[in-house]
Order: structure tokens, then C-alpha cells, then sequence
């Protein structure tokens, strides 16, 4: 599972301002690469300008799937991943992503503003986090950490078992054990006390 | 409390030039005195001894040598006096929360403003923790006297209780907020008609409307009424479909949450198991123990009976010899009295 791209772009009333954008372009050929960009931002463009505002969506192209969020204030937020991305994972990282970009840049920056009068470096380090959603997640890393110990436990019980085949075993040798003792204490006790006289 | 809170903040204010240790203490056994420890409020006696001190020493010389000791103490009951200030407005701010989320009539429902009143609260709830954090640091960080310390150590542990109390009353009234929202729902869907089934695409919400239209037009009746009910239906469900993205989501985070909860409780069940069965083991360990130990004693007493037939044997021998002596005379005499 692959995240291709992390956009923030303001959709005004009559255009969309992309705001800021990191992409991870190395899955493609060196000289595919700036066209791809641009297709990606074309398509963070488009659909966000034909989403409507407060809602999320999902968008399928292609191979790749287009996860957006338009917030009530018109900041919008849009990763580009594949198909088999969790969507859940994608929606919070978008949260999180305009969230702290509500922090970090002011409101009144957002209708005008360009990719390169904003000082926002947050996205590629997010891009590269949330690559792995196992790790980055964490109700997915809560989830699969469970799941590892559920199974770390059956095989517990696997063991439990085993051992206590093993102690059934071992009562028995030792129930013998005993039981042979006991008739050499016996024999013992029988030869010193018939043969005295003699 | 909160007027408590109140005088005791002007009562330190007043008394700033005063020894800061009376401030602190006074604040101190005030707070005290809220979160229900069992302690006396002794404060009294306190300031009748320090006036006793104070009368008796003169006060100039200590007061220039107190100085920088009170500088610091008078940051850290500033800090710790914002902090119980900071604590009071968001009780405030929780008790109006859960008279909101009380109520429980369908129509007098606020949730923008519950909304942002919890929103606000969980601020000020982390805003609180780092301060606290930050305040704890403020008093390692300065090297006192023992029972300054424990007396900062002490004031700490009680504005963190309060927190912890306040987090756990925010907890139950969003549980309070979502049981009533749920009972809302519910009687919500009595009155109305549910439009469950929306999904996201276009389509299928096409083909689901085209599906009611002829569920509707079999069950008879003039058609025009229900191709009405049917468009009316379109809307709202088109309406609907915006809200059920978003809760769709939610919904989607509500059962992965359902499923880590179950996990859980599994993980859970196996560990009860699990004890259960050692503990069933612990029976057949207890006579393997047994038995083994039945095992030595016998196999001991047997070799010291062996070993007292042994000794027998061997200091037996000198009677064995007499004994043999004794009937060799006898043969003899025998041999002599048959010839």
C-alpha cells in the first residue's frame, strides 16, 4: 500500500487555491516524473473543486484512489493513494494534516496565498509516516499488535496443554515409583527380621 | 469551590508580602480540604507560631535572607495559583456541558454548542496537563529543603487528582451525550421514515430509488401520490447521503473501535482460561511431589534396614564362629558317644 500524495488547497467560492502539496514520486521513471506531478495536481484541482463543502469522498481513477475532505471553513485536504490503502487511515491523516495546518498558518493567508509564500513543512515527513499504516495508524497499530498477541496466547494454550499431558506422565512414573519403593522397604524389612536366629 | 477558590486567591493576594509560606499553606490546605483527604486544617496554629517566631527572632535579618527562597516559592505558588484558577473555569465550563447534555426532549437539542463546548474543554483539559507537567518540573528543578519538597510534591499530586476527577466527569457526560443521542435517534426513526441504505455513488442510490418506486408502485393505489413520495424520498435521501458520508466515516472509525474492544475482552476470556488451567495443574504437581517424596522415605528406610542386615551379618560372624564352635563340640562329642 502506497501513498503517491499529500495536498491542502482552499476552495473559494469561485476557484481552488492549492496551498500546499508533497509528493512521492519515486515508484515512477525519471522522466515520467514531472508530468505525473503535474497530473496530480490537476486532479487535486478538479476534485476539489467538485466537491461539495463539508464532506468527504473517495474517488477512484484508474489505479489509484483520491481521498478528500472538504471542511466546513473551506480548507480542503487530499491524498492520492492506492487501492488498497485503508480509507480510514487516509481520512485521519487528512485530519490531522488540516489541523495542523490550521495551527501553523493563519485564515487569512488561505484565499490568497501560493505554495511558496506559505512556510509549511509538516506534509513530506507526514507522507513518509503514514507510508506504512500499520506503524503510522495507531487503531491499525492497536489492531495488528492484538492480533499478535491473540496468536502468541493459542500458542499458550497449545503448550499449557502439552504440559499437562507431561505432569499426567509424570504422576504416573512417580505413583510407580512409589509403589516400588515401598515393596523394597518391605523385602528389606522381611530379610532382617525372619533370618535373625541363623 | 469556586468561591472557596476565590477568596483564598484574594486572601494571597493580600497577603504577597507577607511570609509566602503562609500563602502557600493557606492555598494548599484549602485544596486539601476540597478533594476530601483526611487532613485538619491546622492553619491556625500555624500562623499563631510563625507570629510567635516572628516576635521573637526580629524580622530584618531573615527577611534579606528569605528573599530569593521567596522569589521562588512565589513562582511556584503563582504558577500553581493560575493553574487551580485555570481548574475552576473548566469545572464551570463542564457543569454547563452536562446540564446541555441532559436534556433530553428531541427538539431543544444544541449540538453546535455542545459541540464546541466539549471542544473547548478537551483544550483546556490538555492545556491543564502540560501546565501541571510544566509546574512539576519548575519544583524538581530547584534544589529546597526537604519539607518544601514534599510540600510542592504534595500540591502537585493534589491539582493532578483534580484533573484526573475532572477527565473522568468529562468522560461520563460525553457517555451521558451519546446514550441520549442514541435514544434520540431512535425515537427519531419512529416518527419519521428511516432512510437507511444510502451509500455514496450516484448509481446505486439511482437503482435503490428505482427498487422503491416499484416496491411502491406494486403496492397499489394512485400512482401519482407515490411517484410524489417517491420524489420527496430522492431529495431527502440525496440530502441524507451528504450526512451518511461523513457518518459513514465515523461509522467506519466506530467499528474498527468495536473491533479492538472485542479483541480485547477476548484476549481476556483466554487469559482467565489460561490461569484456570494452571491452576488445574497445580493440583497433579502437588502429588507428583507427594509421591516422590513418599518414594525417598521408603527408598531411605529400606537401605538402612539393608544396612542393619548388613552390620548384623558382619559382627555376626565372631557368634557365628562361636556358635559353629559350640556344634563342632557337640559332633565331636556325639562322634565320641556313639563310639
Amino acid at each position: 500500500m502506497k501513498l503517491y500524495c499529500i495536498a491542502v488547497l482552499h476552495k473559494g467560492e469561485t476557484k481552488v487555491n492549492p496551498l500546499a502539496s508533497a509528493h512521492e514520486l519515486s515508484s515512477f521513471g525519471y522522466f515520467q516524473r514531472s508530468s505525473v506531478k503535474e497530473f496530480m495536481d490537476f486532479t487535486c484541482k478538479i476534485v476539489a473543486e467538485r466537491t461539495i463543502v463539508g464532506s468527504r469522498a473517495s474517488v477512484k481513477e484508474q489505479e489509484y484512489i483520491c481521498h478528500v475532505y472538504v471542511r466546513s471553513d473551506c480548507l480542503t485536504g487530499l491524498v492520492i493513494a492506492d487501492h488498497e490503502y485503508p480509507q480510514r487511515v487516509a481520512h485521519t491523516l487528512i485530519n490531522k494534516v488540516l489541523e495542523e495546518f490550521t495551527g501553523k498558518v493563519p485564515k487569512s493567508q488561505w484565499p490568497t496565498a501560493n505554495s511558496s509564500t506559505i512556510v509549511y513543512g509538516g506534509l513530506a515527513d507526514y507522507l513518509q509516516k503514514y507510508q506504512d499504516p500499520k506503524q503510522a495508524d495507531s487503531m491499525t497499530k492497536i489492531q495488528s499488535e492484538l492480533d499478535e498477541t491473540k496468536i502468541i496466547l493459542y500458542d499458550t494454550i497449545e503448550k499449557i496443554l502439552e504440559r499437562e499431558e507431561k505432569l499426567n506422565d509424570l504422576v504416573e512414573k512417580s505413583e510407580g515409583l512409589s509403589m516400588q519403593s515401598k515393596a523394597f522397604y518391605k523385602t528389606a524389612r522381611k530379610t532382617n527380621s525372619c533370618c535373625v536366629i541363623l | 469551590m469556586i468561591a472557596r477558590r476565590r477568596r483564598t486567591n484574594s486572601g494571597s493576594d493580600s497577603k504577597q508580602n507577607g511570609i509566602s509560606s503562609q500563602t502557600s499553606q493557606t492555598f494548599v490546605s484549602e485544596v486539601l480540604l476540597d478533594t476530601d483527604m483526611s487532613c485538619r486544617d491546622r492553619t491556625n496554629e500555624f500562623f499563631s507560631a510563625a507570629k510567635l517566631l516572628q516576635s521573637r527572632q526580629g524580622n530584618g535579618a531573615l527577611a534579606q535572607k528569605r528573599n530569593p527562597a521567596l522569589r521562588q516559592r512565589s513562582e511556584f505558588t503563582q504558577i500553581a495559583k493560575k493553574i487551580g484558577r485555570d481548574l475552576a473555569n473548566t469545572f464551570a465550563k463542564l457543569e454547563k456541558l452536562t446540564m446541555l447534555a441532559k436534556k433530553k426532549s428531541l427538539f431543544d437539542d444544541k449540538p453546535v454548542e455542545i459541540q464546541e463546548l466539549t471542544y473547548i474543554i478537551n483544550q483546556d483539559i490538555q492545556g491543564l496537563n502540560k501546565q501541571i507537567a510544566q509546574l512539576q518540573q519548575v519544583a524538581r528543578s530547584h534544589p529546597n529543603a526537604r519539607h518544601v519538597q514534599s510540600h510542592s510534591n504534595s500540591v502537585v499530586v493534589s491539582l493532578q487528582s483534580k484533573l484526573a476527577t475532572m477527565s473522568n466527569d468529562f468522560k461520563q457526560v460525553l457517555e451521558v451525550r451519546t446514550e441520549n443521542l442514541k435514544h434520540q435517534k431512535t425515537r427519531r426513526d419512529q416518527f419519521s421514515e428511516s432512510p437507511s441504505n444510502t451509500t455514496y455513488s450516484n448509481h446505486s442510490s439511482v437503482l435503490f430509488q428505482d427498487e422503491m418506486n416499484h416496491s411502491q408502485g406494486a403496492t397499489g393505489g394512485a400512482d401519482v401520490v407515490i411517484n410524489m413520495d417517491g420524489l420527496d424520498k430522492n431529495r431527502f435521501q440525496q440530502q441524507m447521503q451528504l450526512v451518511d458520508q461523513q457518518d459513514d466515516y465515523i461509522q467506519d472509525r466506530a467499528d474498527t473501535m468495536k473491533n479492538i474492544e472485542s479483541t480485547i475482552v477476548e484476549l481476556g476470556g483466554i487469559f482467565t482460561q489460561l490461569a484456570h488451567m494452571v491452576k488445574e495443574q497445580e493440583e497433579i504437581v502437588h502429588r507428583i511431589d507427594s509421591n516422590t517424596d513418599d518414594a525417598v522415605m521408603n527408598v531411605e528406610a529400606a537401605h538402612s534396614e539393608i544396612l542393619k542386615y548388613f552390620q548384623s551379618v558382619t559382627s555376626n560372624r565372631w557368634l557365628m564362629i562361636k556358635i559353629f564352635a559350640v556344634l563342632i563340640l557337640f559332633f565331636i562329642i556325639f562322634v565320641v558317644f556313639m563310639a
